[in-house]
């Protein structure tokens, strides 16, 4: 019975927070198995990164340093973690829904000969066969799936903020490097240019507020903007979303979409604004803590989803919040 | 000696005036044969159907300039004086040169009434010009260009005219005939010079004179002089009755009429004037793109180009900002040749629905929500009916379901939160008074119009079919609408519809007579009408609602700046509902504005599009406190006796 | 250059716009069944769209393939209708609920019996199942280089060239042709499609081509199912609203103040 290894990524030298999600789940997967979890990091060089990781007591944690991973190029990546499986032979194999989650799992589970179940919300062992329980949502949100796939190794993503992230343990994981090879003839894809664009990150804000159909015109933003900045004196990071059809009608750009489609969030609070709440933006947000609705329409879809809810006109109320906030 | 004119005094080479004369008259001719031409080619044929009714109208508006006058009786007033200035001149000439070749007959006293004539009709004709010129560089109307094509043409006209009585003048004044008197303008002229100076003088001006107003014959077709014989032309062609249903394979080409509009348009700029989109400073005007159509036409049919060639060089991509039309009409209310700006962009737009990649993104989706699911704003008929639940109205599609009258309530006010409230008042003031009704509910189907404005005719005709379908199942024959664009689109473009369509207005003022409606005493409020487009000046219904609003006792009627045929387009029709297209202002704001002015605290409207964009401007505009905004229906309901208040949009 | 060949993989499933009222669990039998038409995935159009812009700008022609236990033609003429050349559709009742390894499988031997192709489009996932890996699969099986979550995509002299997202922005990146190549919506919406052309589609077109897993050649055991072994409608994400009430839109503002402050 092979152990619960997990594809770790760091962010700004750090482990991201979705692989110390992935530590938690994995965690109770190991004990369900019976076995142990284990934490894979890749990169161009040997970094802190292992020690981190290691002081969440995996039972090991696999560094693989080459200069060929510098960066991302998937092919080089698949390639390691082909060579790495082959060595560790791990029984379940977990990455972070995301972006290179979703670059190097399919492929990765094609040359293994394994399955893999993508997006998933929770994660359990069939306690008859050892398989992977694997949940997750489809049909645009409209209905959970628990799916059962044969395979060695027993391969998912899984979505981020649905699992909390684990807490630092008192043993300490012990740190196995694995060398691999790794040469350029390996990547078919070349990479010409590498771009940073001022990219709206969602998922960090802690407050979201948001707007859409019912603001009726673009300079409707412009109101929760200065509700925005309103907050963002006593709550950190504040930013502002929107459902798509405020994309679609070109009030602002997608990176600010929240939904099935855009970006999927659960800040503490989320102020939904003049959105009636169709199911692809409600997937998106509903997992918030806190949800407060502001919309004429009283029998909207929002309001069900609603902690708070507000049925008035939001060009009467936000710029009346906005006073009493910062008389507060 | 009897009163006559002298001919060619002084003038040796006349053989010369007759070459350039001839010379003149081919290029004219051969100016217009390119323009027959292009028409040809543009139209497919030259076949011209016959109708006196055509040809009536014709004659009346070129020698009454009665759409000239129209609406603006100085402007009417100065081409009056030109028209006929010039055109007395021109049969003047044309008699002078009958009495020369054929028949000696101006002598005499019959000369001095020529003489007179001619004399009132120089000075109509300079009258004429110099207040055109006023008018466009002094006065600066708004909606005339100054371009160089603008100033040259009638200066050139002012000149032929001055030289002409300068010519008349020198002539007398050398002459000096006991009957000079009678050519007074001439004379006054002639005073200036002394005999000799004017014997010396003349056959420079003579000549002069005769090449400046053989070269105007010249160029009339290739400047927009062309009007004087184009705009009759596409008067009469407007004048042919259209077939109400479009043939879809040849939607998209523009016929014979369209072709002489084009070439005729003479960018009086009234449609600019009066146009929303222009209003609200879009990337669109009438004027404009009917230019754009006339050059485009030129550069595909012409091995020349532009005969135009003052306009040449104006090149422009107005033809591409096509979706900000509104088909509100009023273009063709104003235009004096009766040019329908927004059917020539409807066939645009049948070309480029055709095409697919120039269809803007929401449209796009908006169509295929309309294909799959029979309205353009939802992607599921499930809610269609919703707003009926409590109310249960007659489901007619029900077994053993009648009724004299079926409420076709339309795909805007079935699913928009502030439209719904149409329907709710309209059923239940018709439940109130005991009318027999019924709804079609979830199988409803849209009346096609959204897809028609934005040239989908397969679409249209689907939907046309299904409605058509659907009210002969269930046996229906009379049919009132929510909406102004449903009532237009089943009267006026479904061919021998076997059913009655009727705006709920028209209902409301038939109850009203009929002594249905009782209402009580309100508190005294002031109230202003928005006319919708299509039920005006499509549909001409402009004293229903004004009859049914003044029959409500203490509401007292103001009307806005502009009302009945000038009604403001709310910015709602021709598909912009569906599309996200601004200018500097919205076209909705400009209009709650003008019901701000009127001082009402109550702006009432008929259809579903104009009750949502008006609200919403209302709400923009920061009026809440001031102004309200509610249907026909709504504030009928609120009046009625025996019903219980509701707030409108409940 | 020889006439490119661009093959787009295109998936038929329920209108994904249909709003949840119209979508209804069936748990005994494990199907999610929807109350509205069949439609191209959407990801699917546009990937159908950058294939008529290559097309367009190249020349070459476009031959569409659609796998499912039945695949409605009527759906899929929409892609002849929008210019694509060929269309090919898999069906059997072996391809019911296929998980996404099989399907790639199937789509494979496909291509391989329709031969020589330069370039494969399909869209990053389709709107039903939702699992987005199909697209990397099909570049595993068939060996070829693939590209995922493209923004904008060009050809030129026997490479494909792709502006794909990342979470930092983009990144360009070029393999040699033949490839694969997943696009995202921002390659472009698929043009308009009127229905007066659509309707000489349906009627026009001679018969669509249908292949089972016998012309294909794929051993029916070679295909898995999905193993589902639960379904079931989402929890429900209500909560308890309390709605603020007051005279005035400042006293709510006030109220609305007030917990959000308690929030902090």
């Amino acid at each position: 019975m092979g152990d619960v290894l997990i594809l770790g990524d760091m962010k700004e030298g750090s482990l991201d927070t979705r692989t110390l999600e992935l530590v938690g789940v994995g965690r109770r997967l190991a004990k369900e198995r019976g076995g142990d979890l284990c934490v894979l990091l890749l990169g161009d060089e040997p970094g802190g990164g292992a020690a981190e990781a290691a002081s969440y007591g995996p039972a090991k944690v696999y560094s693989v340093a080459h200069p060929l991973l510098k960066g991302f190029q998937p092919e080089f990546w698949l390639k390691a973690l082909e060579q790495v499986c082959a060595q560790v032979k791990p029984g379940v194999f977990l990455m972070s829904h995301s972006y290179k989650g979703m670059e190097l799992g399919p492929r990765l589970a094609c040359r293994l000969g394994a399955r893999l179940t993508t997006d998933c919300i929770d994660l359990a062992v069939d306690p008859q066969d050892g398989l992977l329980l694997r949940t997750k949502p489809v049909s645009g949100g409209n209905a959970i799936s628990v799916f059962k796939c044969p395979g060695d190794p027993q391969m998912a993503t899984v979505r981020g903020k649905v699992f909390e992230p684990a807490a630092a343990a008192e043993a300490k994981g012990e740190i196995v490097e694995i060398a691999v090879e790794l040469d350029a003839s390996m990547a078919r894809v070349a990479s010409l240019e590498v771009v940073k664009e001022e990219v709206v990150a969602l998922d960090k804000a802690d407050v979201v507020v948001a707007g859409g159909a019912g603001l009726g015109e673009e300079d409707g933003f412009e109101v929760l903007e200065d509700l925005r900045k309103a907050l963002s004196k006593s709550f950190g990071n504040v930013m502002i979303g929107c459902s798509r059809v405020a994309v679609d009608k070109g009030w602002i750009s997608s990176d600010h979409q929240v939904g099935l489609t855009g970006t999927m969030i659960s800040p503490d609070i989320y102020v939904a604004v003049g959105i009636s709440g169709a199911i692809q933006h409600l997937v998106g947000m509903v997992h918030s803590k806190k949800i407060i609705a502001i919309n004429t329409d009283a029998g909207c879809n929002m309001f069900k989803v609603a902690d708070y809810g507000v049925v008035e006109d939001f060009d009467k109320i936000i710029p009346a919040l906005v006073e009493k906030l910062e008389g507060l | 000696m009897t009163p006559q004119r002298m001919m060619f005094w002084q003038i040796d080479l006349v053989w010369l005036f007759y070459l350039l004369a001839a010379l003149a008259t081919a290029l004219f001719l051969a100016g217009m044969a390119a323009h027959v031409l292009v028409w040809k080619k543009n139209a497919g044929s030259l076949k011209i159907p016959f109708s006196k009714e055509a040809l009536k109208r014709m004659v009346l508006d070129s020698f009454l300039g009665r759409r000239i006058l129209h609406g603006e009786p100085a402007a009417g007033l100065m081409h009056l004086l030109i028209f006929w200035g010039f055109l007395s001149l021109f049969i003047g000439t044309t008699v002078l040169a009958v009495h020369h070749y054929l028949v000696a007959f101006l002598t005499g006293t019959t000369y001095l009434i020529f003489s007179v004539a001619m004399e009132i009709a120089g000075l109509m004709l300079l009258a004429g010009l110099l207040w055109a010129l006023v008018r466009r560089y002094m006065q600066r109307v708004p909606r005339l260009e100054r371009r160089l094509e603008d100033a040259v043409v009638p200066l050139w006209l002012l000149v032929v005219g001055l030289s002409g009585f300068l010519l008349e003048g020198l002539r007398l004044s050398y002459e000096q005939p006991v009957w000079g008197g009678w050519s007074f303008a001439g004379g006054w002229a002639g005073a200036l010079f002394s005999a000799s100076a004017s014997e010396a003088a003349y056959p420079a001006v003579w000549w002069g004179h005769t090449l400046l107003s053989l070269s105007l014959i010249a160029v009339i077709p290739f400047t927009k002089l062309f009007h004087v014989l184009g705009a009759p032309a596409a008067v009469y062609f407007e004048g042919i009755e259209k077939p109400a249903a479009l043939d879809i394979e040849e939607a998209g080409q523009f016929d014979l009429g369209d072709t002489v509009f084009f070439d005729a348009c003479m960018r009086c700029g009234r449609c600019v004037a009066v146009c929303p989109s222009a209003g609200a400073k879009e990337p669109f005007a009438p004027r404009d793109f009917i230019q754009a159509m006339r050059r485009s036409l030129w550069q595909t049919h012409s091995s020349f180009g532009d005969v135009r060639f003052l306009s040449r060089g104006e090149e422009s991509d107005v033809d591409k900002n096509f979706w900000y039309c509104t088909t509100c009409r009023a273009c063709l209310e104003v235009c004096p040749i009766y040019g329908a700006s927004f059917e020539a962009v409807t066939r645009k737009r049948v070309l480029a629905v055709e095409e697919g990649t120039q269809v803007p993104k929401l449209l796009n989706q908006t169509l295929e929500k309309l294909a799959k699911y029979d309205n353009p704003w939802e992607s599921s008929k499930g809610q269609r009916d919703a707003w009926a639940k409590d109310l249960n109205p007659p489901d007619l599609t029900k077994r053993g379901v009648e009724a004299d009258l079926c409420y076709f309530v339309g795909c805007t006010t079935s699913f928009d939160d502030t439209a719904r409230g149409i329907a709710r008042s309209l059923t239940k003031i018709l439940q109130t008074t005991g009318a027999s009704f019924g709804i079609l509910g979830k199988k409803e189907p849209c009346c096609g119009d959204i897809a028609r404005r934005v040239g989908e005719l397969g679409l249209f005709q689907e939907q046309q079919e299904k409605c058509l379908e659907l009210f002969d199942r269930y046996g229906i024959t009379e049919v009132v609408t929510s909406s102004p664009h449903c009532f237009h689109t089943f009267r006026n473009e479904y061919p021998d519809a076997p059913f009655r369509a009727r705006h709920y207005t028209l209902l409301l003022r038939e109850m009203l007579e009929q002594g249905q409606l009782r209402f009580r005493e309100q508190q005294k409020t002031t109230v202003t009408y928005h006319d919708p487009c299509y039920l005006g000046r499509y549909n001409r219904i402009f004293d229903e609602p004004r009859e049914v609003i003044r029959a409500i006792p203490g509401l007292n009627l103001v009307e806005m700046a502009h009302h009945r045929e000038d009604s403001l387009c709310c910015g709602g029709g021709g598909g912009r509902m569906w599309q996200d297209l601004t200018g500097e202002v919205k076209m909705s704001e400009i209009r709650i504005r003008e019901a701000e002015a009127t001082g009402a605290k109550i702006l009432v409207t008929a259809c579903p599009l104009c009750r949502i964009m008006l609200e919403d401007a209302r709400k923009a505009a920061g009026l809440n406190e001031t102004l309200q905004v509610m249907d026909l229906n709504e504030l009928v309901l609120q009046a009625l006796e025996g019903v219980d208040a509701e707030a409108p949009g409940a | 250059m020889k006439e490119m060949r661009i093959i787009v993989c295109a998936k038929q499933i329920p209108d994904p716009e249909a709003p949840l009222s119209d979508v209804r669990v069936d748990a005994e039998n494990k199907e999610v069944i929807v109350d509205a038409p069949q439609v191209i995935s959407p990801f699917d159009e546009n990937a159908l769209e950058a294939a008529l812009r290559i097309t367009e700008d190249l020349g070459g022609t476009i031959t569409v393939l659609s796998l499912g236990k039945k695949v409605s033609d009527t759906v899929l003429r929409k892609a002849l209708a929008a210019g694509a050349d060929e269309l090919i559709l898999l069906q059997d009742d072996a391809f019911d609920k296929l998980d996404s390894y099989s399907v790639a499988q199937a789509l494979a031997d496909a291509i391989r019996k329709i031969g020589d192709y330069d370039l494969i489009l399909t869209g990053r996932q389709a709107g039903d199942w939702d699992s987005g890996q199909v697209g990397l699969l099909l570049g595993e099986i068939l060996g070829i280089p693939s590209i995922s979550l493209a923004r904008e995509i060009s050809v030129e002299e026997g490479s494909v060239v792709v502006k794909k997202s990342t979470p930092e922005g983009y990144e360009r990146v070029k393999a040699a042709l033949p490839a694969l190549v997943t696009v995202s919506n921002e390659v472009g919406e698929l043009r308009y499609i009127s229905r007066t052309r659509m309707l000489k589609m349906l009627k026009g077109a001679g018969s669509i081509p249908s292949w089972s897993t016998q012309e294909l050649g794929t051993p029916s055991d070679a295909l898995n199912k999905m193993c589902i072994v639960e379904l079931s409608s989402p929890p429900d994400m209500r909560r308890n609203c309390q709605f603020l009430e007051g005279a005035t839109p400042d006293e709510v503002a006030g109220k609305l103040a007030a917990v959000l402050k308690s929030l902090q």
